[in-house]
């Protein structure tokens, strides 16, 4: 663990794998900390990858700024972090909120990056993400952050994950309630609810890019990852099954697998995005298919592509 | 030195040396707002913000009176020395860079309120262990829980538009009060064996 000054704000990181060669950035999601990393830490450096995790500006044990922070804030966080790796190719990551900042990178400073793999994200708020996230922020400032945490875990993982800790739910959430304070997450909430779409900009992302989605992802469901298929040239759109919003932490090992196949194959000169739908495999290793050509992605059915 | 409270008793409870100290602390800034408060509540409510001030007056009350009942108080010769300490620091203090006296006077008043709701997380500071129905712990998860609905007065009032030309006043002031809270919060806890994580 390892801190770094960005103005008069401290950012927690780690870094670790080899000294040299490609290297993950891994951004989190909202009441994330880079622990949670743990698994992709271990999977991809025994690929020979470097890993670099952080906490937010404002989670975590990095610097909480007490009113104002924004967007802006955590791209710029991303600069100075990624510059610690960038002697090798840099491939970046983020699910969420951190899913959104990772696209922003990429609009911004596209050159200084390999690949890009947005999870679980968007790059506007829909009518229904929009009400969602207001709802969220309405019940953390009620509740507290137990009570977000209450909303999001149904929300974001499957039944299969949750029953087995039905009964030490509390102690699943308490290391995230612990080291998340209200008003912290109250303005990075805030930050993400009041933005320019970005839509507009995802043409002028250049890099090789992996979209990820779970199957089942109830908060930011597939027509939202389909936008940035549609526009980011070099992108592939891969649906994970059984998934759900919070897939990096459910199947944290399927994840690392096809984050690591991802760039191998774009260091190999392999990948080939050309805006594709693919399902990834149920298990590590497994075949990344394609999508059935003549039927619609973006149902929830199979119903047939419309003929043109 | 822990992260944590303790070691707790038999029954789940917390020393009584360390709620007679946090009991203290808590209510000496949560007194010194709801006193800021009282001052400036007109006897007649003429504008909707009052509405939420005066809300705000008793719920800081509820607060203090709760930590009188709920504590297992005993004797401890520092407190009057610290209280003197404590006190000072929730004086009003003039905002630098704005003009208007009165309103730097409510800005730095919301600061500390937003500090005092904010940075203060009583209740993660009990350990797994705490008895669940102990008055002193349930206390503690009250005003941490409460807090975060209180400080929204305070976020309303220091993010409002009327606020935006002078943001960066603003911001410092709160910065100022965030680490003058949390410098006094961290002395509070080392003196009674626990660090914050």
């Amino acid at each position: 663990m390892a801190f770094l000054s960005f103005g008069s704000h401290t950012i927690r990181y780690d870094l670790s794998g080899p000294q040299k060669g490609p290297s993950y950035v891994l951004v989190n999601g909202l009441t994330q900390y880079s622990e949670l990393w743990g698994v992709y830490r271990e999977a991809l450096t025994a690929r020979n990858f470097r890993v670099l995790t952080f906490d937010l500006l404002g989670q975590g044990e990095s610097d909480k700024p007490t009113l104002f922070i924004n967007q802006d804030d955590h791209v710029a966080v991303l600069r100075p972090l990624i510059e610690l790796v960038s002697d090798g190719p840099v491939f970046l990551a983020g699910i969420s909120f951190g899913g959104l900042i990772a696209l922003r990178y990429a609009i911004e400073q596209g050159d200084t990056l390999a690949g890009l793999v947005p999870m679980s994200t968007f790059a506007e708020l829909s009518p229904q993400l929009l009400l969602i996230g207001n709802a969220l922020r309405t019940g953390l400032i009620l509740g507290g952050t137990s009570y977000l945490q209450d909303l999001l875990l149904p929300m974001n993982l499957s039944d299969s994950w949750l029953a087995p800790l039905m009964d030490k739910l509390d102690s699943v959430k308490r290391q995230g309630w612990l080291v998340n304070d209200v008003y912290a997450l109250q303005n990075l909430m805030e930050s993400f609810l009041d933005f320019n779409p970005l839509t507009p900009h995802l043409g002028s992302i250049r890099v090789p890019t992996m979209i990820l989605n779970g199957e089942f992802d109830f908060l930011t469901p597939r027509a939202l990852h389909d936008a940035l298929r549609a526009r980011i040239p070099d992108s592939a759109l891969i649906i994970v099954p059984r998934a759900y919003h919070a897939f990096t932490l459910e199947k944290a090992a399927l994840t690392a697998d096809l984050l690591a196949r991802f760039a191998t194959d774009v260091l190999a000169g392999q990948w080939s995005g050309g805006g594709a739908v693919r399902v990834a495999p149920e298990e590590p290793g497994g075949d990344i298919l394609p999508f059935p050509a003549d039927f619609d992605h973006l149902r929830a059915i199979p119903v047939r592509k419309p003929t043109t | 030195m822990s992260e944590f409270l303790g070691p707790l008793d038999a029954a789940g409870r917390v020393p009584a040396r360390q709620q007679t100290r946090i009991a203290s602390f808590l209510m000496s800034g949560h007194g010194a707002l709801a006193r800021q408060l009282a001052i400036a509540m007109p006897p007649h409510l003429r504008f909707g913000w009052q509405t939420e001030m005066h809300a705000q007056l008793y719920r800081e009350t509820e607060v203090v009176s709760l930590l009188v009942h709920a504590t297992s108080w005993v004797p401890d010769l520092e407190i009057p020395l610290l209280c003197l300490a404590w006190e000072a620091a929730w004086l009003p203090k003039p905002v630098a860079d704005i003009k208007d006296r009165d309103q730097g006077l409510l800005i730095d008043t919301a600061a500390l309120g937003h500090a005092l709701h904010a940075a203060i997380r009583p209740a993660a500071l009990l350990p797994l262990e705490a008895a669940a129905e102990d008055p002193f712990v349930l206390a503690l998860r009250r005003i941490e829980f409460e807090s975060s609905r209180m400080m929204q007065a305070q976020i309303q009032f220091l993010k409002s538009p009327q606020l935006l030309d002078v943001r960066d006043a603003v911001n410092a002031a709160v910065e100022r009060r965030h680490a003058e809270v949390r410098r006094l919060w961290t002395a509070l806890l080392e003196s009674i064996g626990v660090t914050e994580g």
